[in-house]
């Protein structure tokens, strides 16, 4: 049977090849994401591990560390103790306007255990010197003014000179803020007080290990963990990978994805190619072959051409991950430097791909065995197929679907997405099992309404509809990857609509000018500006309250505000002759709703009624009743309503307030919910990207699968393309025929999807958001159309290849079978 | 279009104007140099409008071939094909597609309907692909004629093949073609069912005028044609008028078969 497994992949290795690029393809995906993640955790260990390069032993410890460096440092077996002291401070690097904050880290007093390595200058020796990682954007010899902020909350001022450049390549934290290096006693001096930990140096000829030991033992009976240098680094690994393993997690559901779909279109692929083999088949039946060794011989060329492809799949995986790791580079949020392949990876890879090969092959490779030998010698039947979907399979589906929907409901109701979550999941499933008896109905319905537009749509339809087992698991593919591509589509928009209502909510005014005492001049000169629709001021002046203490108070215009905010719905004003208290403030002043509220100025009193309210502001008053009570009062806020119009052109426009304002009052700050709502969006903009693009390779796949399916028709209908070459079907029509079958299976596929995604993101919107107040529900019409249009574009396209080899079928092919 | 006047040797110009169909110098080689294959060598051939004519020959005698390129479904290597007076051999692919779903009918061994289609939508299939309606009182002859009636709503699979056979031969007749072309039309079916069928296409010539071309390699078959075209080494090889199937049998004897 092996002379006949290997000729058999020999002549039909052409028609392998759709499904062999679909492991492919997945196998890639896998291999990358590990090798990516492998390669990411090298990156990491390699630099946390430069700041234990020299270190024997390292003492941890949650209590207190200060007392211990004597006792480790009086051991025979160590040279040099060196406390890692950390304090912050924020630093004005001249020439830059504003401060910026600094984490400050020791240099070791011990030249063997320093471990920054300097890009430019040299580390600093005595106090009034700092070396600076890149983020500071500091240079060489600058004075920076450092403001340091004591335990009492006092400030003080100090003067530091750059020494040196600290180069942090590969430190997945170099990126946050900006480090300062300074001696261990400028450290203390800055208000470093605990070391975070004690780095040591063993002296010559003593292992690090004994150091370890002797030091634990000196330290026994405290609270400390005293590991090896080369322990201590794995360990700070380990704790920074957290989120890429969390990162990994998520990529790996989608290369999950893309593993099934894959799947499918094997198992379709082998469905077809084994169909078309019956009669060979039924003949090494006659022949004598028993059931058990076609059957073997089936899954053998199943299992070679699941390596051969995963063996491929596996060399361009590493190759896509080397890529990612070039274009990324080290100074990434997750650094990738060269390219680590696990063993496991491979490994992985290879079973992965053979083994979903291998699985999807079964089911087909058990309808061969049950070929019987007579059907060598029966003609041809050019019959349809007729194949009975199993009853467990409809069951099942059905009751996975009633009991995903029923957690659906619940995680709605709830509302939880951990209920949800299972629920979208087990109803999904449950779809896909149902798929083979939804889908045919659907595409005859797509069928019948194309048909209207000629034959060849009609022929289409037919055939679309002749083997539907075949139509629907080729569907069910492209229908995977819809479904979820909509419902992050769907249930970002949700996100985003439900984010910005609450930011409306929370943030009413587009831009608030906060200050003290700002120009009069200030509201009219920022109303001039372009895309600025209006502003009202807000005075403010400190009276004494109730209680004899002072208390600021604002004045604003209700009427003015209300037309300028963007939402009332979490912003209460006050009316005249009333005043707004914050909770806690009532509570200091012992007053609840309607009570009186007494406040007075330079010999000028008011009276307001309470009104009680849960709002981040001072006590807040009529702007009428403040010009009484405090006719000096100065502007404290301006409050500005922008032009609606596209996020950039927001931005700019908050831009120009603030060159205005800084002119104007240069202590003033100016803030903008514009920039919270473009932080949102970009955030979710580029999530939805991420995920389009790892669900995109899911829908590669599928539509490879189409291609595939239609390719293999061809070859089917040979015979029959033929016969309608010679009734009279143009070259033109019989391409227009396979487009259409191709249209329909994809379209009615992107439909179905971008329905039940729809409604999965829906749903997991409100399951994620009603927690949290107004769910706005958005659907982003023309994103779900566009994802129609792609998926059955990308259908169309798929059927350009098997349309051209029919096309090429000479019409006597029908005659001379 | 003016038809370019060609003559050939030994045949009178009244035979030429009645012609259907009529093949000229007609050649088919496969391959090159040493291993061509000549499956027809030179073939000068004319079929009379009205006419019931079967070609014979043995196996490998190019009476295939003939038809095919006849038909338009082949392309000859030298000569010119004539159906009436469209030269076959001048057109591009979708001209010929346009003109073999109008002006030719087919009805093959095996393997003549499409699967997906209803007899009724079979039998219509050619017009409509040339955008056509079917007259329908012609088509109610044409299906009365052939006893399909109560038929016309079934798929091939539920059809038995004398009755596919007859739903081929009403797809055929349908756009009332030049001329039907008959490709071993009785080759899978039982001697009764093939008689019927080669009744039907005898009936449709005599009743209606219409040209059939058959391919046969069964004497008896050919015995229902007016004339028997005979082939050998893809050359014609005699004729026979009025046959039946002895003299066919006889005829078939003397090329050696």
């Amino acid at each position: 049977m092996r002379t006949v497994l290997l000729a058999q992949l020999r002549t039909h290795a052409a028609r392998l090849i759709a499904s062999t690029l679909a492991v492919v393809i997945a196998v890639a995906f896998v291999v990358a994401t590990l090798v990516l993640l492998q390669t990411s955790r090298a990156t990491v260990l390699d630099a946390v591990a430069a700041r234990y390069v020299d270190t024997a032993a390292v003492v941890t410890s949650e209590s207190s560390l200060s007392d211990r460096v004597d006792d480790v440092a009086a051991l025979s077996s160590v040279a040099a103790v060196a406390p890692a002291l950390e304090t912050s401070v924020q630093a004005n690097v001249p020439g830059r306007t504003g401060s910026q904050f600094l984490l400050v880290q020791s240099v070791a007093d011990a030249s063997a255990l320093r471990w920054q390595q300097l890009a430019a200058g040299r580390l600093p020796s005595g106090p009034g010197q700092v070396a600076v990682s890149d983020r500071a954007r500091a240079a060489l010899n600058d004075v920076l003014t450092v403001t340091l902020v004591d335990a009492e909350g006092r400030e003080s001022t100090a003067q530091a000179t750059v020494t040196g450049i600290v180069d942090l390549h590969g430190d997945p934290e170099a990126g946050l803020f900006g480090r300062a290096f300074v001696t261990e006693q400028q450290a203390r001096d800055w208000g470093a007080t605990d070391p975070t930990e004690l780095r040591i140096a063993a002296a010559p000829g003593v292992p690090d290990e004994q150091v370890r030991t002797d030091v634990a033992t000196a330290l026994r009976g405290t609270d400390v963990t005293v590991r090896t240098g080369t322990a201590q680094a794995e360990h700070a690994a380990a704790e920074l990978m957290g989120n890429a393993t969390a990162l990994a997690a998520v990529l790996l559901v989608f290369a999950t994805v893309a593993v099934v779909v894959a799947g499918l279109v094997i198992a379709n692929t082998f469905a077809v190619l084994l169909a078309q083999r019956t009669r060979e088949l039924a003949l090494l039946r006659c022949v004598g072959a028993t059931s058990r060794q076609v059957r073997r011989s089936v899954l053998g060329e199943a299992a070679v051409t699941g390596l051969v492809s995963s063996l491929a799949g596996v060399a361009v995986g590493i190759g896509l991950a080397a890529g990612v790791s070039a274009l990324v580079g080290e100074d990434s949020a997750i650094p990738l430097a060269g390219v680590s392949v696990p063993p496991y990876a491979v490994l992985a890879g290879l079973v992965l791909g053979t083994g979903v090969t291998v699985l999807a092959a079964l089911a087909p490779a058990r309808a061969a065995t049950r070929v019987a030998p007579l059907a060598a010698l029966r003609p041809l039947d050019p019959a349809p197929l007729r194949s009975r979907p199993g009853v467990l399979r409809l069951v099942l589906g059905l009751l996975m679907v009633g009991a995903g929907v029923v957690l659906l409901a619940a995680g709605v109701v709830m509302p939880s997405l951990l209920v949800a979550l299972p629920g979208g999941v087990l109803s999904f499933l449950g779809v896909v099992l149902l798929a083979q008896r939804a889908v045919p109905p659907v595409v005859a319905a797509a069928g019948r309404l194309a048909g209207r537009t000629g034959v060849p749509a009609r022929l289409a339809a037919g055939n679309a509809l002749r083997n539907p087992r075949r139509t629907a698991a080729t569907a069910t593919a492209l229908l995977i990857g819809v479904t979820l591509t909509s419902a992050f589509v769907v249930g970002a928009a949700s996100t985003r609509a439900t984010a910005q209502g609450e930011l409306d909510a929370e943030f009413p005014s587009d831009v608030v000018v906060e200050g003290w005492e700002m120009p009069g001049s200030l509201l009219a000169s920022l109303s001039r500006l372009e895309g600025v629709d209006g502003g009202t001021t807000l005075r403010a002046a400190d009276v004494l309250g109730p209680d004899g203490q002072p208390a600021t108070v604002l004045g604003v215009d209700a009427d003015q505000a209300t037309s300028l905010l963007r939402s009332t719905a979490e912003l209460a004003l006050p009316r005249p002759g009333e005043v707004l208290v914050p909770e806690w403030q009532a509570e200091t002043y012992g007053v609840t709703a309607g009570d009186r509220l007494p406040l007075a100025d330079g010999g000028r009193t008011l009276d307001l009624a309470v009104r009680v309210v849960d709002q981040d502001m001072p006590l807040l008053v009529a702007a009428s009743d403040l010009e009484q009570l405090a006719p000096e009062a100065g502007i404290a806020q301006v409050w500005l309503r922008l032009a609606d119009a596209e996020p950039e052109a927001q931005v700019d426009a908050v831009d120009r307030v603030t060159d205005v304002v800084a002119e104007a009052d240069p202590s003033a700050r100016v803030t903008g919910m514009i920039t919270l709502r473009q932080q949102l969006d970009e955030i979710l903009d580029l999530m939805l990207l991420v995920v389009t693009g790892l669900l995109a390779v899911a829908v590669v796949i599928a539509v490879i699968g189409v291609g595939n399916t239609l390719a293999l028709s061809v070859v089917e209908r040979r015979q029959e393309n033929g016969l309608l070459r010679a009734l009279g079907l143009t070259r033109g029509q019989l391409r227009g025929l396979l487009a259409w079958e191709a249209a329909l299976v994809a379209g009615v596929a992107a439909v179905l999807g971008v329905l039940l995604g729809g409604a999965y993101g829906l749903i997991g919107a409100a399951s994620v958001l009603g927690s949290a107040g107004t769910i706005v529900l958005a659907v982003p019409w023309l994103q779900i159309g566009l994802i129609v249009v792609v998926a059955t574009a990308a259908g169309l396209l798929a059927s350009v290849l098997p349309a051209r080899r029919a096309a090429r079928t000479a019409p006597v092919a029908a005659i001379t079978a | 279009m003016p038809v370019p006047v060609m003559t050939v040797p030994g045949e009178p110009p009244a035979a030429r104007a009645g012609a259907a169909v009529r093949a000229a110098g007609l050649r088919k080689t496969y391959g090159r140099g040493e291993t061509a294959v000549h499956a027809l060598a030179g073939v000068d051939v004319t079929f009379a409008r009205g006419g019931f004519t079967a070609i014979m020959g043995p196996s490998g005698s190019g009476k295939s071939t003939l038809m095919h390129c006849l038909a338009g479904l082949d392309t000859a290597t030298a000569g010119s094909v004539w159906l009436g007076d469209t030269e076959l051999t001048a057109l591009r692919d979708d001209e010929l597609t346009a003109l073999r779903r109008q002006r030719i009918g087919f009805v093959f061994q095996a393997f003549n309907l499409l699967p997906v289609l209803p007899a009724r939508e079979n039998i219509v299939l050619p017009m409509q692909l040339a955008g056509q309606r079917p007259d329908p009182a012609w088509f109610d002859d044409v299906v009365a004629r052939l006893g399909l009636r109560e038929r016309l709503g079934h798929r091939p699979h539920e059809l038995s093949g004398g009755q596919q056979q007859r739903v081929a031969i009403a797809r055929a007749l349908l756009p009332r073609p030049d001329v039907v072309f008959a490709d071993e039309p009785t080759g899978n079916l039982d001697s009764r069912a093939g008689a019927e069928v080669l009744g039907l296409l005898r009936s449709s010539v005599r009743e209606t005028g219409q040209t059939v071309v058959m391919v046969t390699h069964d004497p008896s078959a050919a015995a229902y044609a007016d004339r028997v075209v005979l082939l050998a080494d893809g050359r014609l090889a005699g004729e026979l008028t009025e046959p039946t199937a002895e003299s066919v049998l006889d005829a078939l004897r003397g090329l050696g078969a």
